[in-house]
């Protein structure tokens, strides 16, 4: 098969290793994890993606998701020639953890955890930007400072950095998430730095990278959603994370 | 005299300094404090709407409300005095399991603005404390957050629970946060939902105000609803 990959870029290490061990003929485009910022940018970019895919590939068999939900980014997407197939995970920790369920595991007992990857410190750490309700596209905690402080003064930015950054204190856990797939001390440092200058624990965690490797193996079985041409994905609000369904018809 | 299209026009642009200095002129002025509250309110009003429209985003918000409340906290012993009080009461908290409370905190600031009494349970909240919350400060409102996909599916509890409380018959349920739609709150049964912190304030109004017999308003009220039966 052909498959096109649409992969955000917090998932490069593994999904780079895992391609070239694929049966499949597999294209790549990765977007940037600083498109979560706002959900609709992120949706536009991915249908984008996929549109111009269809548009300019004729030997296309699918076009794969490197996405989970991504706190609904996902939803709405369509296809209209070649099935859409990504996992059923919340995100991308889901698909570093390799399922559903460790992930929720993970949840319960420890609601409280910031999770790196080599990737997400390596590239700037853009959920940090967007969890202290950065308006822009900054991709890190200093540039999200300068901005308010360049909009609103000194004095009103430093009250938005403690207000927003406020959820840091319900925070305990810093995770990194190893891969074992390449060398990863220098991000595994950083990781344990930006956690520890927060007061929470640090701790790493093997990641499972089964997913990653079905969904480009071809391998799509029940932990994924195949959405057939013409269908639309959207959330199921249960515990498959995402669903299928028809066209409405005007 | 009070110059009250710049207090108006401080707190929308979150200038506390200036809020609090034109406050406490009204104030050695002898002015009504509700006269003097007036324009903040209106300012939090533009500024809710201006957020509706994506004009502006939580930064801008959030030091708005900083402004008017460090110019409101001038203005209480007075308003006190002269026996201002809420006539709602809403408990707030992020659903169990989720620790983001941002969107909750506008929220609060927007409904007190709103003439609401706050009881803010904080993060990670279960139904449990919820229900005995609103028990004991005879709560019109729930108001649930989440800003997980993860952790949303909570919620359920909260309006089960909600549901058999036999002993609160009015009380009611909104809910939202950032994946929290439309039709998962249908699905679920909430009564109210909205998509951001300045129309929760309409439909935290209206929700009440249909409990309470004052608004007629059918089924689950959100802002699209409350357009159509303006």
């Amino acid at each position: 098969m052909r498959l096109q990959l649409v992969v955000c870029d917090m998932l490069m290490l593994p999904v780079e290793h895992l391609a070239a061990e694929s049966p499949h003929e597999i294209v790549m485009s990765d977007l940037s994890a600083s498109l979560h910022v706002e959900p609709l940018p992120l949706r536009d970019r991915i249908q984008e993606e996929i549109d111009r895919i269809e548009a300019e590939d004729p030997d296309v068999d699918a076009i794969i998701l490197g996405y989970g939900l991504c706190g609904g980014a996902t939803a709405g997407l369509v296809a209209q020639r070649v099935p859409l197939v990504l996992p059923r995970a919340h995100d991308c920790v889901t698909i570093f953890l390799g399922s559903r369920e460790r992930y929720a595991q993970e949840q319960a007992a420890t609601p409280g955890t910031y999770w790196f990857t080599e990737d997400n410190v390596k590239r700037g750490n853009a959920f940090m930007g967007w969890l202290l309700g950065s308006s822009e596209r900054s991709n890190d905690v200093r540039s999200t400072y300068e901005e308010y402080v360049e909009k609103y003064g000194q004095e009103n930015a430093d009250y938005l950095m403690e207000a927003l950054g406020d959820w840091q204190q319900h925070y305990d856990r810093g995770a990194f998430l190893e891969t074992g797939l390449a060398p990863d001390d220098v991000a595994l440092e950083r990781a344990r730095q930006e956690t520890e200058t927060r007061g929470w624990r640090f701790e790493t965690v093997l990641s499972d990278l089964t997913l990653i490797k079905h969904l480009l193996d071809g391998e799509w079985n029940e932990e994924f959603l195949v959405v057939r041409p013409g269908q639309t994905l959207v959330m199921s609000y249960d515990e498959d994370i995402v669903k299928a369904v028809e066209p409405t018809r005007p | 005299m009070a110059d009250f299209e710049r207090l108006q026009a401080a707190v929308e642009a979150g200038d506390r300094e200036t809020a609090v200095q034109i406050t406490e002129a009204a104030i050695d002025e002898g002015l009504d404090p509700h006269v003097i509250l007036e324009p903040m309110t209106e300012a939090m009003g533009v500024i809710g709407d201006r957020f509706s429209r994506q004009e502006i985003f939580v930064p801008e918000m959030l030091i708005s409300a900083r402004a008017m409340k460090a110019a409101v906290a001038l203005l209480e012993p007075l308003l006190i005095g002269s026996g201002h009080k809420p006539d709602k009461v809403a408990v707030l908290g992020t659903i169990r399991g989720d620790l983001h409370d941002i969107g909750k905190n506008l929220v609060g600031m927007m409904l007190k603005g709103a003439n609401f009494e706050v009881v803010d349970l904080g993060t990670n909240t279960s139904a449990e404390a919820f229900l005995a919350a609103a028990r004991e400060h005879e709560a019109d409102l729930i108001g649930c957050s989440a800003l997980l996909t993860t952790t949303m599916g909570n919620m359920r509890e909260v309006i089960a629970a909600v549901a058999e409380a036999d002993d609160m018959p009015d009380l009611r349920v909104i809910i939202g946060g950032a994946p929290v739609t439309l039709e998962f709150a249908t699905q679920i049964g909430a009564h109210g939902w909205a998509p951001d912190a300045a129309s929760a304030v309409h439909v935290a109004t209206a929700v009440v105000a249909t409990a309470r017999g004052q608004r007629d308003l059918p089924g689950l009220i959100h802002p699209d609803a409350l357009a159509a039966n303006a």
